[in-house]
């Protein structure tokens, strides 16, 4: 991308529907019933890519939206994660529910494996404050 | 002093008089009403312990916050310093005065903008300071600016006493064609779920392309209906405004914006939900008012990112409704949402009073001004049938809305259907899921079952289900994978192209994450409408949203209305 997106560029699917791919590679315009119909759509197609999704959020920068445009990039980052690993993160982040061993495994994993920096970030946080605050489990639960 | 009150003379205490008799059998005195203990929080907005408004950044990093320093941050003060509040305007905003930003807020002539500037700085309890400057209408005056989306929509609960999963579709269908632009279901029996959440999609879609679906249950189950496809958004993920409340949520902010980002990254819209009133519910306010608290959850809900809040009390309604000056205090929280610039799923959904005129009364501050959504769950099946236990609004009161919105020309997201109409399409939603049903080889639907859910009312109206057979069912739907995509395959194999064209049109909009923008609707042409297209530009009289032209056209029309030319006939 070279030119950055603006309000005038929403909604992507009616102004801007030829920057649209599924995470597949399809564009949004083959996402039709005769292709489902035949078969050439999966429910994997039926996803947001990580690429429309920092489109987003530049939008959501551009009219002043910055926490939800940070929420936007780190929903990209995740669009790699597995929906039980996805899942796994979040009971993870419970209260009392992790060590500050496991946090840190967790932020590494998403940093090393999943190319995820923003979201390991939150997770590093969330282990000093909840360090800081008495929420986490005991080592080695 | 002696009493000089008539006694009646008999064992029954002193007599009343008729007048008396006839005020304590008014509903109205059902209700319960109970005095202020700010000490406990039970307080609405106005008490002497909320702390004063403070802030003080050092290097870029907040360092004080409400009079607290950071070493005495509780995770509630950590989130909102380091995500909520805008570092870089936050010591200029908070040095305005409250005054100042109260009028600038009721000042049709400083631009929404301006105020957002400000606003986005501001401290929990500054934010407290600059609403509890301002009266009820003040309040709405503010509303109307400072909303996200310029056009106000509404929102129905469609949900089954029997969990029955053709009455949840053939309400749904009637709902979204009334004008509903979000449908939320839930269950009794909770393993109903995929069913009811199947049912409910079809519905909508039957009723209006475009309308979208919610299943509310516990966050993982909720998700992984969203993954699917079986619903399209997500709004049940709480939040509270004390630290020992969240952790008895099994939450953090932390655990919580991660969710905002899981549930974005799968391309589904999604708002949190928190309340004035459930601190103290729960037992620990912290000796704080429930405005006070109510604010930093919405500041937590800012800061994780996510687009919106559900708030204006909700399930908590009883606790503000019974205290003085609570009612204004929700309608006070509606607006801090809004000039946070979140959209704002209104509340006026939980039911609280068994007066008509109180509940007219308690909607008044949302409906006039507009909301996102107006209603974050008007019951679009009778009370009895309600699973979020009751609304405010039931689908008894659906003339009268549209009389009100008639009578005052506003426009609170509904409008009166011709019967035909309904009909047709409660017909078409349930024998779509008929289909789907004898496609999926799920418990059979029948022709009596069909045409009992084309004339229902109520759950009573249907046959009884087999229960136990549909749980099964149930289980065989999460357990073999389907997804939204089969069910529009089926759908479009099983004639009805039309309900499964909608369907793929909704889920499609996941590839596009328009619905992840700020208070993002679809219209009936499936053009996503938000706080970006349609924002919000109201700028004084003759300005911002009008009920005008062909919408006003529609909403003139009643169930009865009488022709000028001809008085014996009625032209609904």
């Amino acid at each position: 991308m070279t030119t950055t997106l603006g309000p005038a560029d929403y909604p992507l699917s009616v102004r801007r529907p030829d920057l649209l791919r599924t995470p597949t590679g399809t564009p949004l315009s083959d996402v039709t019933m005769a292709a489902v119909v035949a078969g050439d759509i999966t429910n994997e197609d039926l996803r947001v890519s990580p690429e429309t999704l920092q489109m987003q959020g530049e939008i959501s920068d551009a009219v002043g939206r910055r926490q939800l445009a940070e929420n936007m990039r780190r929903a990209a980052e995740l669009t790699a994660v597995p929906d039980e690993e996805v899942l796994a993160i979040y009971n993870a982040l419970r209260p009392r529910a992790s060590s500050r061993q496991r946090l840190t495994e967790i932020a590494e994993r998403l940093e090393s494996v999943h190319a995820a920096p923003l979201c390991a970030a939150l997770v590093r946080e969330s282990a000093e404050v909840y360090e800081a605050r008495d929420l986490l489990a005991p080592e080695g639960e | 002093m002696t009493s000089t009150l008539p006694s009646s003379g008999a064992a029954a205490g002193p007599r009343t008089s008729k007048r008396t008799e006839m005020l304590e059998s008014r509903p109205v005195n059902l209700d319960g009403f109970v005095e202020e203990w700010p000490e406990k929080g039970l307080v609405a907005m106005e008490s002497d312990f909320d702390p004063a408004p403070s802030i003080r950044v050092e290097n870029g990093v907040i360092v004080e916050l409400d009079g607290r320093p950071r070493a005495e941050f509780d995770f509630m003060d950590t989130f909102i310093a380091d995500h909520a509040i805008d570092v870089d305007v936050a010591e200029r905003a908070n040095a305005v005065p409250s005054d100042e930003i109260a009028r600038m807020l009721v000042n049709p002539t400083v631009g929404r903008g301006e105020v957002l500037d400000l606003t986005r700085g501001l401290t929990p309890a500054k934010l407290l300071d600059v609403v509890k400057l301002m009266n009820v209408v003040e309040i709405m005056m503010a509303m109307q600016k400072m909303r996200a989306r310029r056009m106000p929509a509404n929102q129905a609960h469609s949900t089954s006493a029997r969990d029955n999963p053709i009455q949840v579709a053939a309400d749904a269908a009637e709902g979204a064609l009334r004008g509903f632009a979000e449908l939320e279901t839930t269950l009794g029996v909770l393993r109903y779920a995929p069913l009811v959440a199947i049912g409910l999609q079809i519905g909508a879609q039957a009723g209006r392309g475009g309308v979208i679906t919610q299943c509310a249950l516990e966050e993982a189950t909720e998700l992984d209906l969203g993954m699917r496809g079986i619903t399209g958004y997500a709004e049940t993920i709480s939040v509270y405004g004390t630290e020992s409340v969240f952790v008895d949520g099994d939450d953090t902010p932390w655990s919580k914006a991660f969710l905002a980002s899981a549930y974005a990254s799968r391309g589904i819209k999604m708002r949190f939900t928190s309340g004035t009133g459930s601190e103290v519910q729960m037992g620990n306010a912290e000796g704080r008012s429930m405005l006070y608290l109510e604010i930093r959850c919405i500041l937590m809900a800012k800061g994780a990112g996510v687009q919106g809040l559900q708030n204006g009390s909700i399930s908590c309604i009883g606790v503000p409704g019974a205290v003085p000056g609570g009612i204004r205090a929700v309608a006070a929280e509606n607006l801090v949402c809004n000039m946070l610039d979140l959209e704002c799923a209104a509340g006026n959904d939980q039911s609280f009073s068994h007066s008509a005129m109180r509940r007219t009364s308690r909607l008044m501050p949302q409906m006039l001004p507009g909301q996102d959504l107006v209603c974050s769950g008007f019951s679009a099946v009778p009370n009895s049938d309600n699973m979020f236990a009751g609304s405010n609004l039931d689908v008894e009161d659906y003339d009268d809305w549209n009389t009100v919105q008639r009578d005052l020309q506003v426009d609170g997201g509904l409008r009166h259907v011709r019967s035909e109409e309904i009909l047709a399409v409660r017909n078409r939603a349930a024998r779509a899921l008929q289909a789907v049903f004898a496609e999926l080889d799920l418990p059979r639907i029948t022709d009596d079952e069909v045409e009992a859910a084309t004339y229902a009312d109520s759950s009573a109206d249907y046959p009884l289900r087999e229960v136990l057979e549909d749980l099964k069912g149930a289980q065989s739907v999460m357990d073999r994978g389907v997804t939204g995509l089969d069910l529009v395959k089926i759908l479009e194999r099983t004639g009805f192209s039309d309900i499964a064209e909608n369907y793929l049109q909704v889920l499609r909009q996941r590839v596009s994450g328009d619905l992840l923008q700020t208070s993002a609707i679809l219209d009936a042409d499936f053009v996503p409408q938000a706080a970006i297209n349609d924002a919000n530009d109201y700028a004084g009289p003759g300005t911002g949203y009008r009920l005008t032209g062909e919408r006003w056209a529609e909403l003139k029309r009643l169930r009865h209305v009488t022709s000028a030319e001809n008085p014996e006939e009625e032209v609904s």
